[in-house]
């Protein structure tokens, strides 16, 4: 393995570590206070199967196959709205097993071929009927239904409450980001879903400080407003579902309205060249009012997935996007 | 002290623990009641049989409930008889189920009742066995023991409502829907023309009725919510209405039988017959 040369055996060697982050990238023209606040744009989507989820889904699937989970031709079935799922399923095809993926009707349609064509079968479940206390997840329980049902057939990492998730980001992006900015961040932005990147990076960061600074990285969530269409990620209402959820790690949390999630992923890719999605979008509005206020840091984003599996979302939100695309509709030249 | 006390008729509910406890022994049999029956084809309570409520628990022609003579022919396919112990449970904290208690009585089921917290319960429960087993089903000839249509509303009972004012209408929809801000829950059918609520109709979300492990509250918090906060007169007749009549019939259960209201109809026509109607008045 040679990360200069970039030449690889496996594309497993392409999973990001400490030694092959994923790439920081700074952004300026869309940086409010570019002078005192350096802000970095940590770009997931490089990651080998394209978004944060490679390395929840590298190690949940090392630990079934650790603890023989996966043996006797038993595959891998788990809930997803859509990139665990292709992370898993491209890492369960490589490693010669079965997934199966348990989707909400919602997740779009670019993200439900996606797993297919990843190797994994699907069960498409229409969720959130009428969302209420107690219910859970459709998806979730139908998961869990096979894993109990169906035992001898399927095992269920669980990324909602398996502790492999938070690992995954202790050990990998926390340290990644550590080094990438030679010690000196002092704000990290990120959203909430499963919440194993939040606390994962809150255990990483708890007792670390920035160099030359008296008070310890701050960790501050993005969530979109209630009722949101932003894929992958949740509303603090919408956690009880995540057992890694620990309120305690997290600084500050900024709530934005989720229609600005795709206006601003929109900027990101026209103003810095960053074709980012809708979470990412989301996340960079946060992390730009809090630069606004704080003035002086320096801030990565983790910028979860890029834009290419959620055009229709932006088409839905964005409808002007649309105008244009038929022969003969588009505007004056 | 246990979670049934208070209830006014506590026999209708059983526990998981008690489902457990009972699984296998003649003249018990299980019922699962699903919105669709994809969960009850991966996984479910050994030895229940599995209907779906789009395909199994309406006409398929006109809408209605299923006709007694179509309602024996399923009960006599599932095995059932009229002296069974029937345990329903399904998705949805029992939306399904609730409907399939409020059919089963209508046609006259002696013993019939839901497992408290459906099948997320047993789902989150250790010591529950799941299995993607079909149960093995003797076929039987089920007669129904009556018909009891006071249960049911029309839309005659509505307007009739409408005009004296004497009855509690409850609305268990969710607030959006109440209020006309939309016509169905996100992504559901938007199955009338106008949003708003049946004129006096106060708003109780069924949902209100459930706690967070998906089991029906305690008689004294139920009191509370429809009696002491919603206003509803335990001394009047009770109308429930959603939007297709299945919401409604979990809300029909809390009221008739862990309240012990003496008259509570379901008005399975509910919102998508209502709000489709020419010329009645609508409040939002």
């Amino acid at each position: 393995m040679d990360h200069r040369a970039r030449v690889y055996d496996s594309v497993l060697e392409l999973l990001p570590s400490e030694e092959n982050p994923s790439p920081l990238v700074r952004v300026r023209r869309l940086n409010p206070c570019p002078d005192t606040f350096a802000l970095w744009a940590k770009l997931e989507w490089m990651n080998p199967f394209g978004s944060v989820k490679d390395r929840a889904a590298w190690f949940l699937l090392r630990q079934l196959e650790e603890e023989g989970k996966l043996d006797n031709g038993r595959g891998v079935v788990e809930p997803t709205s859509g990139n665990t799922g292709i992370s898993l399923a491209a890492l369960a095809s490589l490693r010669g097993h079965r997934m199966l993926a348990v989707v909400p009707d919602r997740v779009p349609l670019e993200k439900k071929l996606l797993l297919r064509i990843a190797g994994a079968e699907l069960e498409v479940v229409s969720d959130e009927l009428c969302p209420s206390p107690g219910m859970g997840d459709g998806s979730i329980n139908l998961a869990k239904t096979y894993a109990k049902a169906q035992s001898d057939r399927w095992a269920m990492p669980n990324q909602y409450e398996n502790e492999a998730n938070v690992e995954a980001h202790v050990v990998t992006t926390g340290p990644e980001i550590w080094r990438q900015t030679g010690g000196e961040v002092t704000h990290v932005f990120l959203s909430l879903g499963t919440c194993g990147t939040v606390t994962g990076l809150g255990r990483f960061f708890r007792e670390r400080k920035p160099a030359g600074k008296e008070t310890k990285v701050k960790l501050i969530a993005v969530q979109p407003s209630e009722g949101h269409d932003v894929p992958g990620l949740r509303n603090i209402s919408q956690l009880e579902v995540s057992k890694l959820f620990d309120p305690e790690l997290i600084d500050e949390v900024v709530e934005i309205d989720y229609e600005l999630a795709y206006e601003r992923a929109v900027e990101l890719a026209r103003t810095e060249g960053l074709l980012a999605g809708p979470s990412a979008g989301l996340i960079y509005e946060g992390a730009r009012r809090v630069v606004e206020r704080d003035r002086i840091g320096c801030g990565v984003m983790i910028f979860p997935d890029s834009v290419f599996k959620y055009t229709s979302n932006f088409v839905r939100h964005l409808p002007a996007l649309a105008e244009g695309v038929e022969p003969g509709t588009g505007g004056k030249r | 002290m246990t979670a049934t006390d208070g209830y006014a008729h506590p026999e209708v509910l059983v526990s998981t623990d008690w489902v457990k406890e009972h699984l296998g022994e003649p003249g018990i049999e299980l019922v699962e009641i699903d919105v669709d029956t994809q969960a009850y084809a991966a996984g479910h309570v050994p030895g229940a049989v599995g209907w779906n409520w789009q395909s199994q628990l309406q006409d398929q022609r006109r809408r209605d409930i299923l006709s007694k003579e179509e309602f024996e022919r399923l009960a006599s396919e599932s095995g059932l008889s009229p002296d069974d112990t029937v345990i329903l449970y399904g998705d949805n904290n029992n939306w399904f189920a609730a409907y399939g208690f409020w059919l089963f009585k209508i046609y006259g089921h002696p013993d019939v009742r839901l497992m408290d917290g459906g099948r997320v319960k047993w789902l989150n429960e250790d010591d529950k066995e799941l299995t993607p087993e079909p149960p093995e089903v003797e076929r039987t000839d089920y007669v129904a023991r009556g018909e009891h249509p006071e249960l049911r509303a029309h839309l005659a009972d509505v307007f009739a409502v409408l005009e004296r004012r004497d009855h509690n209408l409850v609305d268990v929809r969710s607030p959006d829907e109440f209020t006309g801000k939309i016509i169905a829950p996100p992504g559901l059918p938007e199955t009338a023309q106008r949003a708003g609520h049946i004129p006096g109709a106060t708003n109780v979300p069924w949902s209100t009725a459930v706690a967070p492990d998906a089991t029906f509250k305690p008689a004294d918090e139920l009191r509370k919510i429809y009696v002491d906060g919603a206003g509803v007169d335990a001394g009047r007749p009770t109308i429930a209405y959603c939007r297709i009549g299945e919401r409604s019939s979990h809300t029909w259960f809390v009221l008739k039988y862990l309240l012990g209201l003496e008259n509570v109809r379901n008005y399975d026509g509910s919102w998508t017959e209502y709000g489709n109607l020419i010329g009645v008045p609508i409040e939002r």
